[in-house]
């Protein structure tokens, strides 16, 4: 038996275990499709999704420098008035003075919404990152330290998924009377820890075990460096994804204590606007803008921020990609 | 006639980067009877052709080009057949035994009902009375007791139970071809050899022919008669398993022969040389376990036992033993992962397990680990030469960012990788190969005065296996590192080492020089596993089905009464049991 002594020659290139892929006979189109996945991260929804959030973002940006934002006040315009070219009730016709029209009493819809959709969408995306943060720090906790603190964290977060969130924010809420939005966003946040907590502990669980961790152990890498350094890297796509369904949650849950009028007394959001319609009797009086412009607002952030997620999916699980 | 006839086969795969030739032009056929072995690298097609065979293609592979017939049918191309028809094809005439059996059984029905199942799909309406006794003479067939297997449930049976029932399934219709893709990797070597007489029987009495996948050529030697040999998609060498053993003539035939390591003959590795590099000369000595044992939950998985380790002369200690015999155990043992049930596990005289934050980054400098799974021990998200570049700044050797660059370039030299071509790339970029050489790099960089190496080489392709091996062995002799080599290859663990223990259901059963232990085995175990390797030459016979059951008795036996069977001294090493 001969055995070539010398070690072997150094593989030049990535050695390819299969028969390397040949692009010969494709048309045009096709390799134009296949193209688009080189790079995950250009993914059509994804993209989509996150033009329309920073479609809202960009509303409220050049909102406040081409808009009066003062015109949120009461008797701001003549109440009532509708979009341009539309005639309300008393005959009166929408002009440029109030493009998405007036409410009962005189604010500005286009004002209203410059400022309140941005509003809430910060309610949304800061309850999510504060969910976030408490999830990443209990799940890293339960799944790394284990024992006790592990049956401590999951047991309490077992317990807080099957509690009703409205029923106990409704109840805060009423309790506080006026809060700001920062206060309300804490509250909620109360609430959207759970799951990350979940999937967090779960994928270190697995993790923890993997080679590469016990190499980094093997390398005398401290709790910290392989919490921080290896794993949390690997679990990027991940947390992206359960943010941005938190921010979805939050959003709803938001949006939901509003509409009772349990939301922050002071300052529009799309869910006090909303409130504020069904209120005045906008829907008995036809005042369809009124009640319909936030409803659409709302309706573009929750498709683009699902669009967001089922994008996230595919570039995280790269069977979904389609050719 | 022939069962079945490639010709001119190709299957492409259409891939976001372009379409993969997976099999291009192969042309074979199955005679009536004959047992044709496909042989490659993972990713050569071999499971790609036999299933294109069966038109179970996973999406989006598709046959390209070429013909598939099965002169069992009216009309013989398979391409042409409906899929209702295939549906009546499949397992009637062709049948597919797969490559797990423990994935591939229903865990919630009872075996017989499994094996109903095939019959009644093809068959309709069979008496339950018919069913029963054809069920039963299937399992008998492969060597099953119907009493007590048929109304079992799976998880109630082991490994190559498993793998007989699912030869149990393909056979109940008598197919006129049988698939068998890698039926015994998942097995240890002695019911491997068990399961797969069983398979030839059972095959021989309905006269089936059989296709074998494997990657392993010694298993095809003793198993079949004829061999293709796949590589990259193509069909490189096909003929009588003789003509390819004794005359081979593709150099990748060759190559294959050859990284199959033997027992004896010459070795692979360079000759010693003349002045071995120094070990490590302390009072204590460099590795002691002292009545160690490991207990989860009512498992034993190592018995006591006590070991010496000096470490003034480099060697390679290696730890043989087939899955469950607590060889791992003992790996991650001396590797501080994993705290002993009694006993300790001392390092030049410290305990392992007590030791101070300082200490304990002292240990990992010094002992260091080769694992099993190369694919795992990179983290996908930084490019490879953070696993090199992290312990080497950690550990406090680095003078700098130029001199870690140097000493990852030296050591990947050293290895025989190009560091150019593999240090700034990312994992999933680089062959297992290649990667399990940047592990061992990453170990020399390190300079550890122990080396763990945990099956280094049992998931690398096989012709990158004696690479690999003598890149570990210059370890020991060009740097002075002691190497516990952890191994279920015997013949691997004949060339390399200076000692050898052989582990049975956690107790050593033997232990000595390879030369002694393996070159003529005392113990019965020993023996049997021995016995049990299929070797890639045509005259050491594997033995019969009637040999390979007696050996299964006689393990039964083993396990009743273990006893060491110590082989002779080295200097420099002790143990004993308890």
């Amino acid at each position: 038996m001969s055995q070539d002594l010398r070690p072997a020659p150094a593989d030049t290139a990535a050695a390819p275990e299969t028969a390397a892929p040949d692009a010969t006979g494709l048309t045009a189109a096709q390799i134009k499709r296949m193209k688009r996945f080189d790079n995950p991260w250009f993914n059509p929804k994804l993209i989509w999704g996150a033009g329309l959030l920073l479609g809202i973002v960009a509303l409220g940006i050049l909102g406040r420098l081409f808009w009066d934002t003062d015109l949120v006040f009461t008797g701001a315009g003549m109440p009532r008035q509708g979009p341009v070219g539309v005639e309300n009730i008393r005959g009166q016709v929408g002009t440029w003075a109030h493009p998405l029209g007036t409410d009962v009493s005189g604010k500005d819809i286009l004002a209203l919404l410059i400022v309140g959709a941005p509003n809430t969408l910060y309610v949304g995306v800061l309850a999510s990152l504060i969910g976030m943060s408490i999830g990443i720090f209990l799940g890293f906790s339960a799944g790394f330290i284990g024992g006790r603190t592990d049956d401590v964290i999951r047991v309490g977060s077992d317990v807080m998924i099957t509690i009703p969130p409205l029923l106990i924010l409704v109840v805060v809420q009423a309790a506080f009377g006026d809060i700001t939005l920062t206060l309300m966003a804490m509250l909620i946040a109360c609430f959207v820890w759970q799951s990350p907590t979940r999937l967090i502990r779960a994928q270190v669980l697995s993790m923890r075990e993997s080679g590469y961790v016990q190499m980094a152990r093997l390398s005398g890498a401290s709790t910290g460096h392989i919490m921080f350094r290896e794993m949390l890297p690997n679990l990027v796509p991940y947390l992206f994804g359960s943010f941005i369904a938190n921010v979805t949650t939050s959003i709803v849950t938001a949006v939901g204590l509003e509409v009772l009028g349990l939301g922050p007394q002071r300052v529009p959001t799309l869910g006090r606007v909303i409130y504020d319609a069904i209120n005045s009797g906008a829907l008995i009086q036809n005042l369809w803008w009124w009640w319909g412009a936030p409803t659409i607002l709302l309706a573009v952030m929750f498709i683009g921020l699902l669009l967001i997620n089922l994008g996230l999916d595919e570039v995280s699980n790269p069977r979904l990609r389609r050719l | 006639m022939s069962i079945l006839d490639l010709e001119n086969l190709s299957i492409d795969f259409p891939t976001s980067k372009g379409v993969v030739h997976a099999v291009t032009g192969v042309t074979l056929s199955v005679e009536k009877g004959r047992r044709v072995g496909f042989i490659g690298e993972s990713g050569s097609g071999k499971t790609t052709t036999a299933l294109a065979a069966m038109r179970m293609l996973a999406a989006p592979g598709f046959v390209s080009g070429g013909e598939i017939r099965l002169n069992a049918l009216d009309h013989p191309n398979v391409l042409d057949l409906s899929d209702e028809e295939m549906r009546q094809v499949r397992l009637s005439k062709i049948a597919y035994i797969p490559q797990g059996a423990m994935n591939s059984l229903n865990p919630i029905m009872r075996i017989e009902h499994q094996i109903w199942d095939g019959i009644v799909a093809h068959e309709g309406g069979v008496s339950e009375a018919e069913l029963k006794r054809r069920s039963n003479a299937a399992l008998e067939g492969v060597g099953l007791d119907p009493k007590i297997v048929a109304r079992l449930y799976p998880h109630e049976l082991s490994g190559g139970m498993k793998q007989r029932v699912c030869i149990a399934i393909g056979t109940c219709l008598d197919p006129h071809l049988i698939i068998a893709d890698e039926p015994t990797s998942a097995l240890d070597v002695i019911t491997q050899r068990h399961v797969m007489q069983t398979l030839r029987e059972a095959q021989a009495r309905i006269g089936a022919g059989l296709i074998l996948i494997g990657h392993d050529m010694g298993l095809m030697t003793q198993s079949v008669d004829e061999i293709a040999v796949l590589k990259k998609g193509e069909l490189v060498e096909y003929g009588p398993t003789q003509q390819i053993i004794e005359t081979p003539q593709h150099p990748y035939t060759k190559e294959l022969i050859s990284s199959v390591p033997l027992v004896g003959g010459a070795s692979f590795l360079d000759p010693a040389p003349a002045t071995p590099a120094e070990g490590e000369h302390g009072d204590d000595p460099l590795l002691e376990l002292r009545g160690v044992s490991k207990v989860y939950g009512n498992v034993t998985a190592l018995h006591p036992m006590s070991f010496r380790l000096d470490g003034a002369t480099p060697q390679i200690i290696s730890i043989v033993g087939q899955s469950g015999s607590g060889k791992s155990t003992m790996g991650s043992l001396m590797l501080g992962f994993n705290p002993p049930s009694t006993g300790e596990v001392l390092f030049k005289g410290r305990d392992v397990y007590t030791q101070s934050a300082a200490e304990k980054l002292a240990f990992r400098k010094d002992v260091q680990a080769v694992f099993q799974d190369p694919y795992a021990c990179f983290n996908p998200f930084y490019r490879v030469n953070h696993a090199l570049k992290f312990p080497f700044e950690r550990f406090g050797l680095s003078k700098g960012a130029d001199h870690t660059r140097t000493a990852m370039e030296e050591a990947c030299i050293a290895v025989g990788l190009a560091p150019e071509t593999v240090l700034d790339r990312y994992p999933h970029q680089l062959s297992g190969g290649q990667r399990q050489r940047l592990i061992v790099a990453r170990a020399l960089m390190l300079s550890p005065k122990l080396l763990i190496a945990d099956e280094p080489v049992s998931m690398v392709d096989a012709s990158l296996r004696a690479t690999i091996l003598k890149n570990i062995h210059d370890l020991k002799d060009q740097h002075g590192i002691s190497i516990l080599y952890i191994t279920h290859d015997l013949a691997t663990a004949y060339h390399v080492s200076d000692y050898v223990m052989v582990l049975y259901k956690g107790h050593v059963v033997e232990a000595g020089p390879p030369k002694e232990v393996i070159g003529d085995p005392q113990h019965a175990y020993t023996r049997l596993l021995i016995d049990s390797i299929p070797w890639p030459e045509l005259d050491r016979d594997w033995g019969s089905y009637e040999s390979a059951r007696a050996a299964l008795d006689r393990l039964a036996e083993i396990e009743t009464r273990p006893e060491t069977v110590y082989r002779g001294e080295v200097p420099g090493f002790a143990l004993s049991q308890g």
